[in-house]
Order: C-alpha cells, then structure tokens, then sequence
C-alpha cells in the first residue's frame, strides 16, 4: 500500500486545511459561471432569431465545447491561446493560469448555458410574447420583461445541475497548477502520504457544498413557480395532471402482496 | 514556435492507437454502470426498506462528488483493503499485481451507476403505469410485464439520457491518465513530450473525442427513430 497507515484523524485535521482553499474554487465556480452566462446569451441569440452565418458559427462551438472532455479543452486554451494572441502581438507570458483556467470553464459553461437559454425560451408559450405585444410592448421589452423571467423559472433545474457539475469540474483546474482544493489535497498528500485520508475528506468537502447548493436551487425554484403551482392546485389549468406513475402502482401492488401473504 | 499542422496529423495517427483503451474504459463503466444503476433503480422504485434508503445515499453521494475523487480513493484505497483481506485468508495475491487499468474500470463503473441509476429510475417512471395493468390483466407476473412491457419502454423513453451518459464517460475517461492508464490523455503528453508541441497534440486528441462524440450523437439518434417506430401513427 503505497503512503502512510490510515489515520482517521487526518481526515479531521485536513478539513480545515482543504477548507482554507474553497475560497478559490468557488471563485472559478462563480467567474466561469457568470462569463459562461454572457457566452451562452452570445450563442444561443444568433440560434434563437435565426441570424444566417453566426447561426452556423455557434453551433459548431456548442458541438466542440460539449463533444471535448474538459481536460483536453483546459490545455488546448491554456498552450494555444498564448501562441494564438502572440499573432496580434499580445503578451500574455505572465498573465496567471487562473485567467486560462477561468476562461477555459466558462466558454464549456457557455455552450451548455446557451443550450439551457434555448430550451427555456423557446419553452416559453408562445401567446406569452402575444400578448406582450398586444398590450404595445417592443421586441426587447417582450424579451425582457416576459420571456426572460420565465424562461430562468423553467430552466432553473437545468442551471442548478450545471453549476454543480462545473463545481465537480474544478477538481480538474489541478492539473494545469492551481491551487484549488484538489491541488491543496495533493500538496497535502506530498507532504504526510495519507492519501485515503485526505481524499475523504476533500469527498465529503465536494459532496456537502454540492448537497448545499442543490437544496438552495430546489428553494429557489420553488419560489419562482409560486405562480404555476398555486394555479395548478385549484385545477384551473386543463389537462395539466401528474402523469400517472410506475412507482406508485409498483408500491400499491407491493403493499397488496404483503397485505395478502399477512392474512 | 508556430502551429505545426504536419505534426498534428503525426500525433493523431499516433493517438489512433490508443482508442481502444479508451472505448474500453468508456464501455466496460457504462455496461457495468448500468447493470448496477438497474438494480439500485429497482431497489428504489420497490422502497426495498433499508435497502432503498442506502442505495439513495450512494447515489446522492456519488452525484455529489467529482468523479477524479472516486478514481483516487479507489486507487490508493482498493490496495489495502485487498491486501489486508488476502492477508487474513492467507493467500499470497498482492494489490501490486492489479494491473492500474482496473482501478480505472471499478472508479468509473462506481461512478457511473449512479448516473445510470437516475437514468434507469426516470426512464421506468416515465411509462406510463397503464401498460403495467394491462400485462398483470392479461395474466402476466411481475418479472414478465418488467421484462417485456415495461423494460422495452423505458429503455426508448431514456435513450437520449443513456447517450448522454455515454458520452459523460467517454469525457470522463480522460481522467484515467491520473493513475498512469495510457488512453487518448496520456498518449497526448506522452508525443508531445518528445518535442514539446503540446498544443497540436491536445488539438489531435480533441479532434478524435470531438469525433467519436458526434458518432454517438448520430448513432443515437438513429436508435432513437428506429426504437420509437411502435409510438409511430395512430391518434395519440
């Protein structure tokens, strides 16, 4: 077994250490989140009205983005963009792997992201913009102001996911040097070879904050579909009924076996 | 130092030869994934007590965690549970003698099925609970309705969820490279090393996971038409 003899207490005296670099990791979270938002607005506008080139243009960057592992594409930014800014004479020898490591999560975030804003919007009802309209509201105003907040309302199960999983991915931000949990884990490791240990607790670190972030998203939601559930209970809506489920008959039919084999 | 287009075609024959270690990681987590996934998504859909609660524990905690954690753990980990048991019973394997392409296959076949889990709960959840009356009023038992009515169904409902999945892990596989498996990632460094041509080497390697993401895209949207030829016409 390579390393030292397992140590509980390591896991307990790492926490703090490991948590001491959340900070980091939850920088890049935020960052490549909030610049992968405006990148997926980019992208997903030209799908969304139709614009003839740059149509083309952002779907063959959502394939790449989506059809390459994350960890090609943090190396492919991080040793071609410096050659490549070099042709416009841009020096970027001393820019820190942060900034590459930023870009490279939130152009991946971007292509899922633009996905996530195209299937919101165009989820959207349409008598939605209808009605904008008819009441004297411009394009941008319809856009804004209707689509927009309902549009983040259906899609924010989708961006609750996509935060988390970028979250799991800057375990990977290591590997090009970062100093995030993941690379305070390894400089750990060099240190005291408690490797089980430490990766425990760097697991556990990961899987609560991930477990936070997912409960605060499901209040979230619930509170931005206050106005679709309140009307869905008083049966006001047509046809809008839970699909009948698998696993409530799977139950029903459970129970009556044992109800039977009892008697 | 320029871009190299010669060199990228150099590595991408080179890279070509490491695919299979790739697609084996990817298949053998995926497969096992999904047998796996299968029975922690029947444990739960049936409230098996105990059982069901456990298996929504793995789940929720395997989901919550980056998949690069279950690859360690399972790599500096695996070796001492394996010794200390082959200790006790007295035989002489080592953990050294596993070869590190296994670690890689039980991380992500562990990773995988509780992805698959999910994807197997929905898809069964998502048929419709007539289908199962109706096999049960045609005579039919529990495990033959499962196996011919509902299965079938599922299976269709979740495919786009399953090529998802596949393609999760084809990406994935690229992590194997942290405990020394030679698969697309590593071969990458591995030509560049010589002379240092990163770059084109890692455009080579995007290139062929680029690729092999669009076959199974198209694959399984093939599938997906031919598999939903029966919901095809009709009123519905």
């Amino acid at each position: 077994m390579p390393g030292a003899k397992f140590d509980i207490a390591y896991v307990f005296d790492y926490f703090p250490k490991l948590l001491s670099t959340l900070g980091l990791t939850l920088t890049i979270v935020g960052w490549s989140i909030l610049l992968g938002l405006g990148f997926g607005f980019l992208v997903a506008l030209p799908r969304l009205y139709k614009v003839p080139i740059l149509q083309r243009v952002s779907q063959v960057y959502v394939s790449f983005f989506r059809g390459t592992p994350i960890l090609i594409q943090l190396f492919l930014i991080y040793y071609g963009l410096p050659e490549l800014l070099k042709l416009v004479h841009a020096d970027v020898t001393r820019t820190p792997v942060l900034v590459f490591v930023v870009l490279t999560y939130s152009l991946h975030a971007g292509a899922y992201l633009s996905e996530m804003i195209r299937a919101g919007v165009t989820a959207v009802d349409r008598g939605q913009v209808e009605a904008a309209y008819s009441v004297g509201m411009s394009g941008f105003q319809a856009f804004v102001r209707i689509v927009l907040p309902q549009a983040f309302a259906i899609s924010l199960p989708v961006f609750a996911n996509l935060v988390i999983a970028t979250l799991k991915d800057t375990s990977l931000a290591f590997s090009l040097g970062v100093m995030e949990m993941t690379g305070k884990a390894q400089t750990l490791i060099t240190l005291s070879q408690h490797f089980v240990e430490t990766y425990i607790a760097l697991a556990v670190i990961y899987f609560v904050i991930s477990f936070a972030l997912e409960k605060v998203f499901l209040l979230l939601e619930r509170r931005l579909l206050k106005h679709d559930r309140r009307e869905t209970d008083s049966g006001k809506r047509f046809g809008w009924r839970r699909a009948p489920s698998l696993r409530g008959l799977l139950a029903k039919t459970a129970r009556a076996q044992e109800g039977r084999s009892r008697a | 130092m320029k871009l190299d287009p010669a060199f990228i075609w150099t590595a991408f024959v080179q890279l070509l030869s490491v695919i299979p270690t790739t697609l084996l990681i990817t298949a053998v987590s995926v497969l096992g994934g999904f047998l796996i996934g299968t029975g922690i998504a029947l444990l739960r859909l049936y409230r098996v007590p105990v059982l069901s609660q456990i298996a929504a524990g793995y789940v929720t905690f395997i989901r919550g965690t980056p998949m690069i954690t279950h690859l360690l753990l399972i790599y500096f980990g695996l070796p001492a549970i394996v010794d200390a048991v082959s200790e006790s019973l007295g035989s002489s394997f080592r953990s050294v003698s596993i070869p590190y392409l296994a670690f890689a296959l039980i991380a992500f076949t562990i990773t995988a099925s509780a992805y698959m889990s999910e994807v197997v709960r929905s898809g069964l959840l998502a048929v419709n609970r007539g289908q199962l009356e109706a096999a049960y009023s045609i005579g039919m038992t529990t495990p033959q309705a499962l196996r011919r009515i509902v299965f079938p169904q599922a299976l269709a409902a979740s495919l786009p969820n399953l090529s998802n999945s596949l393609i999760g892990m084809l990406h994935g596989s690229t992590l194997a490279f942290t405990v020394s498996v030679v698969e697309i990632m590593a071969k990458a460094q591995i030509v560049a090393s010589t002379n240092w041509k990163f770059f084109e080497a890692y455009l080579a390697a995007a290139l062929i996971f680029w690729g092999l993401t669009v076959l199974i895209e198209q694959l399984a949207s093939r599938i997906e038409r031919r598999i939903n030829v029966y919901n095809r016409g009709g009123v519905a």
